[in-house]
């Protein structure tokens, strides 16, 4: 175990880990300049992690959040979620995610997947009912089906689009991205719920104040804020990886 | 007695079909200070990692033959014993700063204290190392505040203080101006009389002839000349394959054919031809 | 010096502490904040420690400063949100839609003081800090020098890669590639931008890793150090004392949450 740790951190890797994290960060602001409504502010950490392995994904996700920390503290204390986020990135990196190209219908089944549950999601929050004694209610799935029958066509079929167009062959790389995605999600909420009162001072504050406002609590609307942004951010993310590798010449991938 | 000793090596870099070194034989002994020309691709980076011990421990591959440095088989050796004898500084300055730093005087005590050296040793030792290389002014400066040709100068300090047996370069001027580029080649003329073994790719053949020992022309993997600069510089053998050619060369080459340059070799350097044309 | 660090050189007490004496008061106020089993303790810690060390440690202005402009997005949300949107309370007033609850109003404030808390007791630190004095101190408690090496390494390059991307934006705008405009445009725009960032940057990682080996960076040799950083017999008790403190506060909570 402790060997196949120290083999992820060559010299190569060494000097890849500060860089990734200048990646991370230099890309997360440009973003925010741009003003997208994504983070992505962790592709160095799946590159290190799909090139090197979990540890070193690991490594370079808590150094990011950590490093970033001394200019932006709402960073720091998610320095745990950066890291499983490496993690799950060097997992998919042995699994072959990153290399191997999917056939066509899987990134089209991971899309229509993908959006279809997001739709749920924001259709059970936004319908949810609170009784006099605060008790919080859900619409029941059929209700929901049939109450929005278009609307989750609809879904399934813009869902589809971005799996044929978007992910295209990295299917696999889309796949372990949303699943990295509704990790992060689970286990970021209950920091940012306790430590920040459940507020990240930026956009997606309205997702929380609107979930809040449904009834629910305050781990669970965070916990669905979560759910609605990080899954499709990290999917971007492991795509970005997975045609950054694809255009590298061999001999800069070695370890 | 060589001290740099390379018999039969073939070497393939991983998932490439042509090998980069073919049958390579070079000994070189010590204190020669030796240059390595020869057009894009031919191979010069790579004898540089090979004698420096980078090939094949650390690109992997597959090598033939036998390295020797100093007695030592680079097959049985390890990288980080190896490169106790043998210093390298390359062509880009700025991926040679190592980062970890704030400034030139900690930056060059970098290498010194990664092998452990004490550090009442260390300060003198950096001290001279950039008295040597004329960089001692630039001591508190932050190395990414330099310009090209003074990051070159630092990495070249930055091994030179470590003390090496052998010294490999790779084009260790391509950003210096003229004067940069007489001062640095003064320097390692210098060392090379004090013992030190040179062997320097280098492009800049007025140079080189000026003030190398020898020299070892490359062409497709291949040794193809090895002689006195002046010999293997203007030997035939380079002519059409793309060498860098010194201008008076070529001048001279063209006024051999005419009958207008009478001496048999030809010169690489102004003062040669100068010289030559000088009894017409 | 133009690193990623908010380090600002004085001549005070406070700066002239050993890096792992400030480093452990910092996560001590940090746990003790966020864990013992007073809403308050994140105000009082805030006001009657890290205040009076900022004034030691003559940043006092500076420091302020900073922390008023990088909490108060999060301040200005969290009481919008939490008192607001409460779900379920006693409201204050009620106006056309706004229903702020008392609840609310004291989950805000409490959750103002731990926002204040972390980001103070992390500003203070770096302010007072060198990045690199801070390394060296790891590496002579026994921090493997890799470790210590990537931190410093990435706090060098953290600034060029953000000058490296505007630059590379300013350089695709110039040819044309629209940035401003929908959110469609914008987004295309991101792809040509990351992808020379992030393949030029691989490139270098051969180079950068032969140029440190070829300097020993692997040598099995003890290292030595060139800059020596002065600890304390007292500083070394002092830490001593903050991680028992740590060790009780959390204890405290945890005794705290079984009895309720
Ligand atoms: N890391 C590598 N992996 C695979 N092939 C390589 C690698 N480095 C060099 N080569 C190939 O090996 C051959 C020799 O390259 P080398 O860099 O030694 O040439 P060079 O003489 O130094 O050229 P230049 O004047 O451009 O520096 C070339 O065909 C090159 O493409
Ligand atoms: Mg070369």
């Amino acid at each position: 175990m402790l060997e196949n740790i120290k083999k992820e951190f060559s010299t190569r890797i060494l000097v890849l880990i500060p860089i990734a994290i200048a990646i991370n960060i230099a890309i997360g602001e440009l973003v925010v300049r741009l003003k997208l409504p994504v983070y992505l502010d962790s592709i160095g950490t799946v590159l290190v992690g799909a090139i090197a392995g979990p540890w070193a994904g690991a490594l370079t996700g808590a150094l990011t959040n950590l490093i970033w920390g001394l200019f932006n503290p709402f960073a720091a204390p998610f320095f745990y979620v950066a890291a499983v986020i490496g993690f799950l990135a060097g997992l998919a990196g042995k699994r072959g995610a990153f290399e191997n190209e999917s056939p066509r219908w899987l990134s089209v089944l991971v899309g229509a997947v993908f959006v279809f549950s997001l739709t749920m999601f924001i259709l059970a929050f936004s319908n949810a009912s609170i009784d006099d004694t605060g008790f919080t209610s859900y619409p029941s799935m059929a209700d929901l089906f049939s109450q929005y029958a278009i609307i989750f066509v609809v879904a399934i079929l813009i869902g589809a689009a971005i799996g044929y167009f978007l992910l295209q062959r990295g299917g696999y790389a889309g796949f372990w991205g949303l699943i990295t995605g509704i990790v992060a999600a689970i286990i970021s909420a209950p920091t940012a719920a306790y430590v920040f009162g459940g507020v990240t001072g930026s956009g997606t504050d309205v997702l929380v104040a609107a979930f809040r406002a449904s009834g629910a609590g305050i781990l669970s609307s965070v916990m669905a804020q979560g759910a609605v942004s990080d899954p499709f951010d990290k999917m971007l993310s492991f795509m970005v990886v997975w045609l950054i590798l694809r255009s590298l010449p061999a001999r800069f991938k070695a370890r | 007695m060589a001290i740099i000793d390379l018999r039969n090596v073939t070497y393939k870099y991983p998932l490439t079909q042509e090998s980069a070194l073919k049958n390579i034989n070079f000994q070189v002994n010590e204190g020669e200070f030796v240059a390595v020309i020869g057009p894009n691709g031919a191979g010069k980076s790579t004898l540089c990692y090979t004698v420096a011990g980078f090939v094949p421990h650390f690109f992997k591959g597959e090598l033939s033959g036998t390295v020797e440095v100093a007695g030592a088989d680079s097959s049985k050796s390890n990288l980080h014993e190896w490169v106790l004898n043998v210093g390298l500084a390359f062509q880009n300055p700025f991926n040679q700063i190592s980062g970890a730093k704030y400034t030139v005087f900690e930056e060059i005590a970098f290498g010194l204290e990664n092998i452990g050296v004490p550090r009442d040793e260390m300060i003198p030792r950096v001290n001279d190392a950039m008295k040597l290389t004329g960089i001692s002014e630039l001591a508190d400066r932050s190395p990414y505040s330099l310009s090209g040709g003074q990051q070159q100068r630092v990495a070249l300090t930055s091994i030179l203080v470590m003390h090496p047996k052998v010294l490999v370069l790779d084009e260790p001027t391509s950003q210096m101006d003229p004067i940069g580029t007489r001062e640095v080649f003064g320097v390692i003329r210098t060392l090379a009389e004090q013992g030190m073994t040179v062997i320097m790719a280098e492009h800049k053949v007025e140079w080189i002839a000026n003030f190398a020992d020898r020299v070892v022309a490359l062409h497709e993997g291949q040794i193809i000349e090895d002689g006195k600069p002046q010999e293997a510089l203007t030997s035939d053998v380079l002519a059409g394959k793309g060498f860098g050619i010194s201008r008076y060369t070529s001048v001279a080459r063209k006024a051999k054919e005419t009958g207008l340059w009478k001496k048999d070799k030809l010169p690489v350097t102004l003062e040669e031809a100068v010289e030559g044309f000088a009894h017409v | 010096m133009n690193t990623f660090s908010m380090y600002v050189a004085r001549e005070s007490g406070l700066h002239k502490l050993y890096p792992l004496t400030k480093a452990s008061l910092t996560l001590l106020l940090l746990i003790a904040g966020l864990t013992l089993p007073v809403n308050w303790a994140g105000y009082f810690l805030v006001l009657f420690v890290i205040f009076p060390l900022a004034i030691w440690g003559k940043v006092f202005k500076n420091f302020m400063r900073i922390v008023w402009s990088i909490s108060l997005p999060f301040i200005i949300s969290v009481i919008i949100i939490q008192s607001l949107f409460w779900g379920k309370g006693t409201p204050i007033f009620e106006f056309w839609i706004l229903a702020p609850k008392i609840e609310g109003v004291i989950f805000a404030t409490i959750s103002v003081g731990r926002i204040i808390l972390v980001m103070a007791g992390f500003i203070l630190f770096a302010m007072t800090t060198r990045p690199d004095a801070l390394m060296i101190s790891l590496k002579q408690v026994g921090v493997p020098s890799s470790l210590a090496y990537i931190i410093v390494t990435t706090l060098q390059i953290v600034p060029r890669f953000v000058t490296k991307a505007s630059t590379i934006l300013d350089a695709q705008r110039s040819r044309g590639l629209e940035t401003d405009g929908n959110l469609f445009v914008r987004s295309r725009a991101v792809v040509p931008i990351i992808l020379p960032l992030v393949l030029g940057s691989l490139m270098e990682v051969e180079e950068r890793a032969i140029a440190i080996e070829a300097r020993g960076f692997n040598s099995n040799r003890e290292e030595t150090s060139l800059i020596e950083i002065p600890d304390t017999r007292a500083q070394f008790i002092l830490r001593r004392i903050f991680m028992v403190l740590m060790i009780l506060s959390i204890i405290a909570r945890v005794a705290w949450q079984l009895s309720t």
